[in-house]
């Protein structure tokens, strides 16, 4: 018997029973929805949980830290400089590295001043780094005195010559304009203020953007790490003439931390696990994620079991729907024997018919749950979250296959039963 | 001398009814001339039906040979068999044991889709087969539509769609009235005439062993006598035709 035959036969016993075929359909097509909708909210909450953390900062990017030891017995110093840099963009993977400085500086706004912390990194890296903008646009190479504003820079300025318990009082805001104001920068946290040393000159600077807000490093303000050792080293001059001890025992060329970009989120743990074997302290937010991912597995697990169950319960209604109808197919079953069906034709017959409703209530049963899902996530959007439930391709047409197959193997006992029906008791059957 | 298609060799089917060991065919050894119509014919309980079986490869003898065209029928197994139907033999029973769902030309196609024929043809040869039995006009019919006279027919048509070597029928007229039985008859004789096809027929019915050349009457799993129609009605058809002047 062709596949052809066999599919067209098979087709034409279930549609002779309708009704029996549809209730049967029905209960796989509830199992495979209650499965597929079930896991659906696991693999939801996991691509919220990704989303938040994507709105953190890239999922791409590794913080390098030099490691907080004063081992001086090592042989060899791990310190982050510019040979160690190197060494990070031949791993593998690296797309991106820059070297990272943080600074506490005070911008100035005419009679107002904010002080923020400052992030120094390579210009021409800071869209790679994740660093995104809200306006404006990110630092470029060959930028010099220029900044991206921390995103909580607008709220931020202050008139320094009130005292301290008026300056943010919620009354009195004061509006900045960005991109045409005229910003200074100096390392005198004291500016404006009677402390303030009027020998030290600030720095004319470039409003060239804002960060984005929610993010890890939006608090920042994002310099070209040259312009901020420009500025360290002239703080450095001051004190030295003031006979001041420099806070900053650093030699040139030595920093504290770094960002490296993987160009792919695979191989972010592959650089992280080569860092650490370099010495080097390191962290992501895939570090994160990954913590999250393990929590939504165990749900993803939980939810699918609960699901499961109940297309078990559509299995046996597979199998009590096949067995019921070679009770009243005997005859038939026999008859085909007779005039040249071979066992394996019957076999292949009822394990068909089985193997479609599988496959029917399988379709019907994601295609459901695809509708299931976004009435869930428009739920799910008004209580505030962004995804809810997500099915992805490959889980709906796993779901398919997976109904098919459990229609199959449901079917497999009534359909060896079958097969061992004498043909001759089954035409005596009347 | 014609060659013989069916040998049986001391054939033993016993059957066990609690402690009572019934031997339903017993020591029965028989040939079949290839092309000549024999009718088992014999009581309820002699055997008949369950020689039918043995041949046919529907039942395993419990001793004895069963040779088909040098073939032995008692060692193959199921696939095998279900293979040797599909090549020789062609069935018709006593209830037509046709499938419900399927029209009158689906279930002549029968025998050919299992034989993987393809479709095209198996259109073709089943609608000639049906026109040949008269029925061409019922082909989309479902057997339900059916009287049991054209219902046979479908059931004789799907018989001989495969042209088989050996066709066999069981008590093919037993839910027949007189005329379509004679009717049937004629049409069985006629199909496997032309094709010098070996007919076995089950009967009680005296008066249809007249078509065969050979009767063999069974009593207790034995062959009591066998008879030979020297004036069977398949060669001077005036006997039936007498009959069915008769019947009318």
């Amino acid at each position: 018997m062709s596949s052809f035959d066999l599919i067209n036969m098979a087709l034409r016993n279930l549609w002779k029973r309708k009704l029996r075929t549809f209730l049967t359909v029905l209960g796989v097509i509830i199992g495979t929805a209650s499965i597929v909708v079930m896991i659906s909210v696991g693999i939801g909450m996991n691509v919220g949980y990704r989303q938040q953390i994507e709105e953190m900062g890239s999922l791409y990017v590794i913080n390098v830290n030099a490691p907080y030891s004063s081992d001086s017995n090592s042989k060899e110093k791990v310190q982050i400089d510019t040979a160690s840099l190197e060494k990070f963009r031949k791993i593998e993977g690296v797309e991106a590295v820059t070297p990272v400085l943080q600074e506490y500086f005070t911008l100035i706004d005419g009679r107002y001043v904010y002080d923020t912390s400052i992030m120094g990194i390579l210009p021409e890296t800071m869209e790679a780094m994740g660093l995104d903008v809200s306006t404006g646009r990110t630092l470029q190479e060959g930028d010099s005195m220029a900044v991206v504003l921390s995103a909580y820079a607008k709220t931020g300025f202050y008139n320094p010559k009130l005292s301290w318990q008026y300056r943010w009082n919620g009354s009195q805001s004061i509006e900045i304009d960005p991109y045409n104001d005229k910003f200074q920068i100096t390392y005198d946290n004291n500016y404006g203020t009677k402390q303030m040393d009027k020998s030290i000159k600030p720095k004319k600077i470039q409003v060239v953007g804002e960060m984005k807000e929610n993010g890890q490093n939006s608090y920042y303000t994002v310099m070209p790490i040259a312009d901020v050792e420009k500025i360290v080293a002239e703080r450095e001059k001051y004190q030295k003439s003031k006979g001041q001890t420099t806070n900053t025992n650093k030699k040139k060329g030595v920093y504290n931390s770094a960002m490296v970009k993987a160009d792919d989120i695979d191989s972010v743990e592959r650089i992280q696990q080569e860092l650490k074997d370099m010495g080097f302290e390191t962290y992501s937010l895939v570090d994160y994620l990954k913590q999250t991912q393990e929590t939504s597995k165990m749900l993803q697990m939980v939810l699918g079991a609960i699901g499961a169950i109940s297309l078990i319960v559509a299995a046996i209604g597979i199998a009590n729907t096949m067995v019921m109808s070679i009770y009243e197919r005997t005859r038939e079953i026999g008859v085909m024997k007779v005039i040249g069906a071979t066992v394996s034709d019957i076999r292949r017959l009822f394990l068909t018919e089985a193997a479609f409703i599988g496959f029917m209530g399988g379709l019907t049963g994601v295609a459901i749950s695809y509708g299931v899902s976004k009435i869930i996530n428009v739920v799910g959007v008004n209580m505030g979250r962004q995804t809810l439930s997500a099915i992805p391709i490959w889980l709906g047409i796993l779901g398919i296959i997976f109904a098919t197959f459990v229609g199959v193997a449901a079917g497999f006992f009534p359909a060896v039963r079958a097969t061992k029906l004498s043909a001759l008791a089954a035409i005596k059957t009347e | 001398m014609s060659e013989d298609i069916i040998k049986l060799r001391n054939l033993k089917k016993i059957y066990r009814m609690g402690d009572e060991k019934i031997a339903a065919v017993n020591n029965v050894t028989l040939n079949f001339e290839r092309g000549t119509v024999t009718c088992l014919l014999g009581k309820s309980g002699s055997g008949k039906s369950t020689l039918l079986n043995l041949i046919s490869g529907l039942e395993k003898p419990t001793k004895g040979e069963i040779i088909i065209k040098g073939l032995h029928v008692e060692r193959m197994d199921e696939t095998q068999l279900a293979k040797f139907r599909q090549q020789y033999i062609g069935f018709v029973f006593q209830s037509y044991n046709l499938l419900g769902n399927l029209t009158a030309l689906e279930n002549v196609t029968l025998p050919l889709i299992f034989k993987r024929v393809g479709i095209k043809e198996r259109k073709e040869r089943a609608m000639e087969m049906l026109k040949a039995v008269g029925l061409e006009k019922r082909a989309s019919h479902k057997p339900s539509q059916l009287s049991g006279g054209q219902q046979q027919r479908v059931s004789i048509a799907r018989a001989f769609v495969n042209n088989p070597e050996i066709v066999f029928a069981d008590e093919p007229t037993g839910n027949l009235d007189t005329k379509t039985t004679y009717q049937m008859m004629d049409l069985m004789m006629g199909l496997s005439g032309k094709n010098k096809q070996t007919l076995i027929i089950v009967t009680h019915d005296m008066e249809i062993s007249d078509y065969a050349q050979r009767i063999v009457h069974l009593s207790d799993g034995r062959i009591e006598r066998i008879e030979y129609n020297s004036e069977s009605i398949k060669h001077s058809n005036e006997l039936g035709k007498a009959r069915r002047e008769e019947v009318k």
